[in-house]
């Protein structure tokens, strides 16, 4: 079973087989339906006209049974009833091609060979077909090129990964209230897509200088799978931020939210390699253009539709974002009456009997039409004057990892407080109903079906294996907790407990996107 | 060919024709990995060819291995609900 195939592949290997092979497995093998089968046919080959329509098996007619297709002819048979075998054995056809995986088999050496060039072909082929149907890139398995076999022949030494091991899990000390940046830098490091961003070398640095938090980032993930146990410090990480995002700078407790914005931006400029801002210090934040790793995994876009109420006439703009900030009850702005049985309450298995604010009533309340009032008429572009209008927010592009910022500072003239309303948020949260072609489909009356969603693009989920706990205990200060899919941030003062930040992170386990971060920031004192 | 054989080519032709098929061998595929039936023939894949030795082992060893167990493996929920997917198709598309 080597990679140079066997003998009697070389005897196939005369004239145009290339080309040949390439027509096969484009219309028989990796074709997506009878239609393109026919077109690629048509474009091909007029040998192959004839059987373009169907692929059954030329003795039987059957289309089960491990179709095989024979690379010297014209010819479709199946294995399992041996009807391919006998075709190989009067024509002395030797090679045959499994319709349904690309598999090359020989009849004389009776197994599938590998043969590279054939194999090479049979993957082109597939990413064209993938791409013709608009699936993508489909995962396939790391293949080592020749550098990194030699790579890992001189590096003999294994980390081994078994089901209670705790590597990626590493404490943060608290360098003195930096409990939100901790919280914070944990959720990062448990997103898998940065973390395997990470982890797979993928930052190439342009900066001049030695400022760049994205290497320092890259540094971070090192330091969490390094298998350390002890408690990482991470003090340049702080000293980068402080640089980079002055407002942080000093030993204040600080809006772990903030943190995450900032640490983002400053992620998002340094993915770049710009280290200068706009001219008025605005951050770049242009997702049309950016394709750098925190773009690619945290922008989303929020639509935002302004209605006229006199002519009706709609004016939307659509902006980026990299959080939602939702408003809480218990807060001095009126909060939506929540409609226990009303329509979709069920949404997300969330049932409104124990009368606690739900995350998916405050998605619904962010995304409710808002009357904006006479004293905040808009310039109405089809009335040509001022009129009174409503304005709603929707979810036009979802982000892979969704951040919800819940609210619960309150600034206002006269007071600064914290809501500590009880906000409960669910295992599997669907934005279906939020997203911008949702409300337009409302809109044009059509009644909401349950659609059974194939491709699960508007769902959140949470991580449903838990990990053990990973305690490190580092001296007078932080004692950090990390479950895995849960991440808690507790800060010591003394011995006691006297802060507990809460962020946690979702992902799907068996599709690698749609991660969910809330940043829930409650604060008890034990 | 029997009747059943002409009727299942036939189920088969529109299916594909329809695009349906590669829609219910992708909503298989994931059902099969939720459920850990991937996982569980893969090991017992690893169990067959440490049995027989790599250097013996063929495709058709394997397929004869694992083909009854990765039938009878299948929970009787992901059974049930393709059924119910291509009854409903057939329903909704029935020339026949």
């Amino acid at each position: 079973m080597s990679p140079a195939g066997c003998a009697h592949v070389n005897a196939y290997k005369v004239d145009n087989w290339r080309q040949n092979l390439r027509v096969i497995y484009q219309c028989f093998v990796w074709s997506g339906s009878a239609e393109t089968r026919r077109r690629k046919v048509l474009q091909n080959d007029v040998r192959w006209t004839a059987l373009a329509k169907s692929c059954i098996c030329h003795m039987c007619g059957a289309h089960l049974n491990r179709l095989h297709s024979c690379l010297s002819c014209v010819f479709f048979g199946c294995f399992t009833k041996k009807h391919i075998h006998e075709h190989a054995k009067n024509k002395r056809h030797n090679l045959a091609i499994d319709l349904l995986y690309g598999g090359i088999y020989c009849f004389v050496c009776q197994d599938y060979i590998y043969d590279k060039e054939m194999e090479q072909i049979a993957k082109e082929e597939q990413r064209k077909a993938w791409k013709l149907q608009g699936v993508g890139e489909k995962y396939s398995t790391w293949e080592p090129t020749k550098r990194e076999l030699e790579l890992l022949r001189h590096n003999p030494k294994r980390r081994k990964i078994t089901t209670n091991c705790t590597i990626g899990l590493r404490g943060l000390i608290n360098l003195g209230n930096t409990c939100f940046m901790n919280c914070i830098v944990q959720a990062l490091t448990h997103t898998p897509l940065l973390r395997d961003f990470f982890l797979s070398d993928r930052h190439k640095c342009e900066m001049q200088s030695n400022s760049c938090l994205v290497c320092e980032m890259s540094q971070l993930f090192q330091e969490f799978y390094s298998g350390h146990r002890w408690p990482h410090i991470p003090f340049r990480l702080l000293h980068l931020v402080w640089t980079h995002a002055r407002h942080l700078a000093g030993y204040e407790q600080q809006d772990a939210h903030e943190f995450l914005i900032a640490a983002l931006d400053v992620l998002h400029r340094h993915c770049k390699g710009d280290t200068t801002r706009d001219d008025n210090g605005k951050k770049a934040n242009n997702p049309n253009h950016c394709s750098c790793i925190i773009d690619q995994i945290f922008t989303g876009g929020l639509q935002s539709d302004v209605t006229c109420q006199v002519c009706h006439g709609v004016s939307t703009t659509i902006d980026p974002f990299w959080d939602i900030s939702l408003d809480l009850p218990g807060s001095s702005t009126p909060f939506w009456p929540l409609s226990p049985g009303g329509d979709g309450s069920t949404v997300n298995g969330e049932s409104h009997l124990s009368g606690a604010t739900t995350l998916t009533d405050c998605l619904r309340r962010f995304t409710r039409p808002e009357h904006l009032g006479s004293s905040a008429k808009i310039k109405c572009g089809g009335c040509h004057s001022y009129q009174e209008s409503t304005k709603q927010l929707t979810m036009k592009k979802l982000p892979i990892v969704a951040c919800f910022h819940l609210k619960r500072f309150e600034h206002s003239a006269k007071l600064r407080r914290k809501i500590t309303t009880y906000v409960s948020f669910p295992l599997e949260l669907d934005m279906t109903p939020f997203i911008a072609s949702s409300k337009e489909s409302r809109m044009n009356g059509q009644y909401q079906q349950t659609v059974e969603v194939l491709n699960n693009d508007n769902k959140y989920s949470l991580f449903n294996s838990p990990r053990s706990l990973s305690v490190c205990c580092g001296g007078v200060g932080i004692l950090c907790l990390t479950l895995h899919g849960l991440c808690l941030c507790v800060s010591c003062g003394g011995a006691d407990i006297i802060c507990l930040t809460v962020c946690v992170l979702w992902w799907s386990r068996y599709s690698l996107f749609n991660c969910l971060c809330v940043v829930v920031e409650q604060v008890f004192s034990v | 060919m029997s009747k059943d054989s002409q009727m299942r080519a036939a189920i088969n032709q529109k299916l594909i024709e329809m695009g349906e098929r590669d829609r219910l061998k992708e909503l298989l595929r994931a059902k099969l990995v939720e459920c850990g039936w991937k996982d569980q023939l893969k090991a017992h894949c690893k169990d067959v060819i440490r049995e027989k030795g790599l250097e013996h082992i063929t495709v058709e060893d394997l397929v004869a291995e694992i083909t009854p167990k990765g039938r009878a493996l299948v929970p009787d929920s992901v059974k049930k609900e393709l059924l119910q997917r291509i009854k409903t198709f057939l329903a909704q598309h029935s020339t026949l």
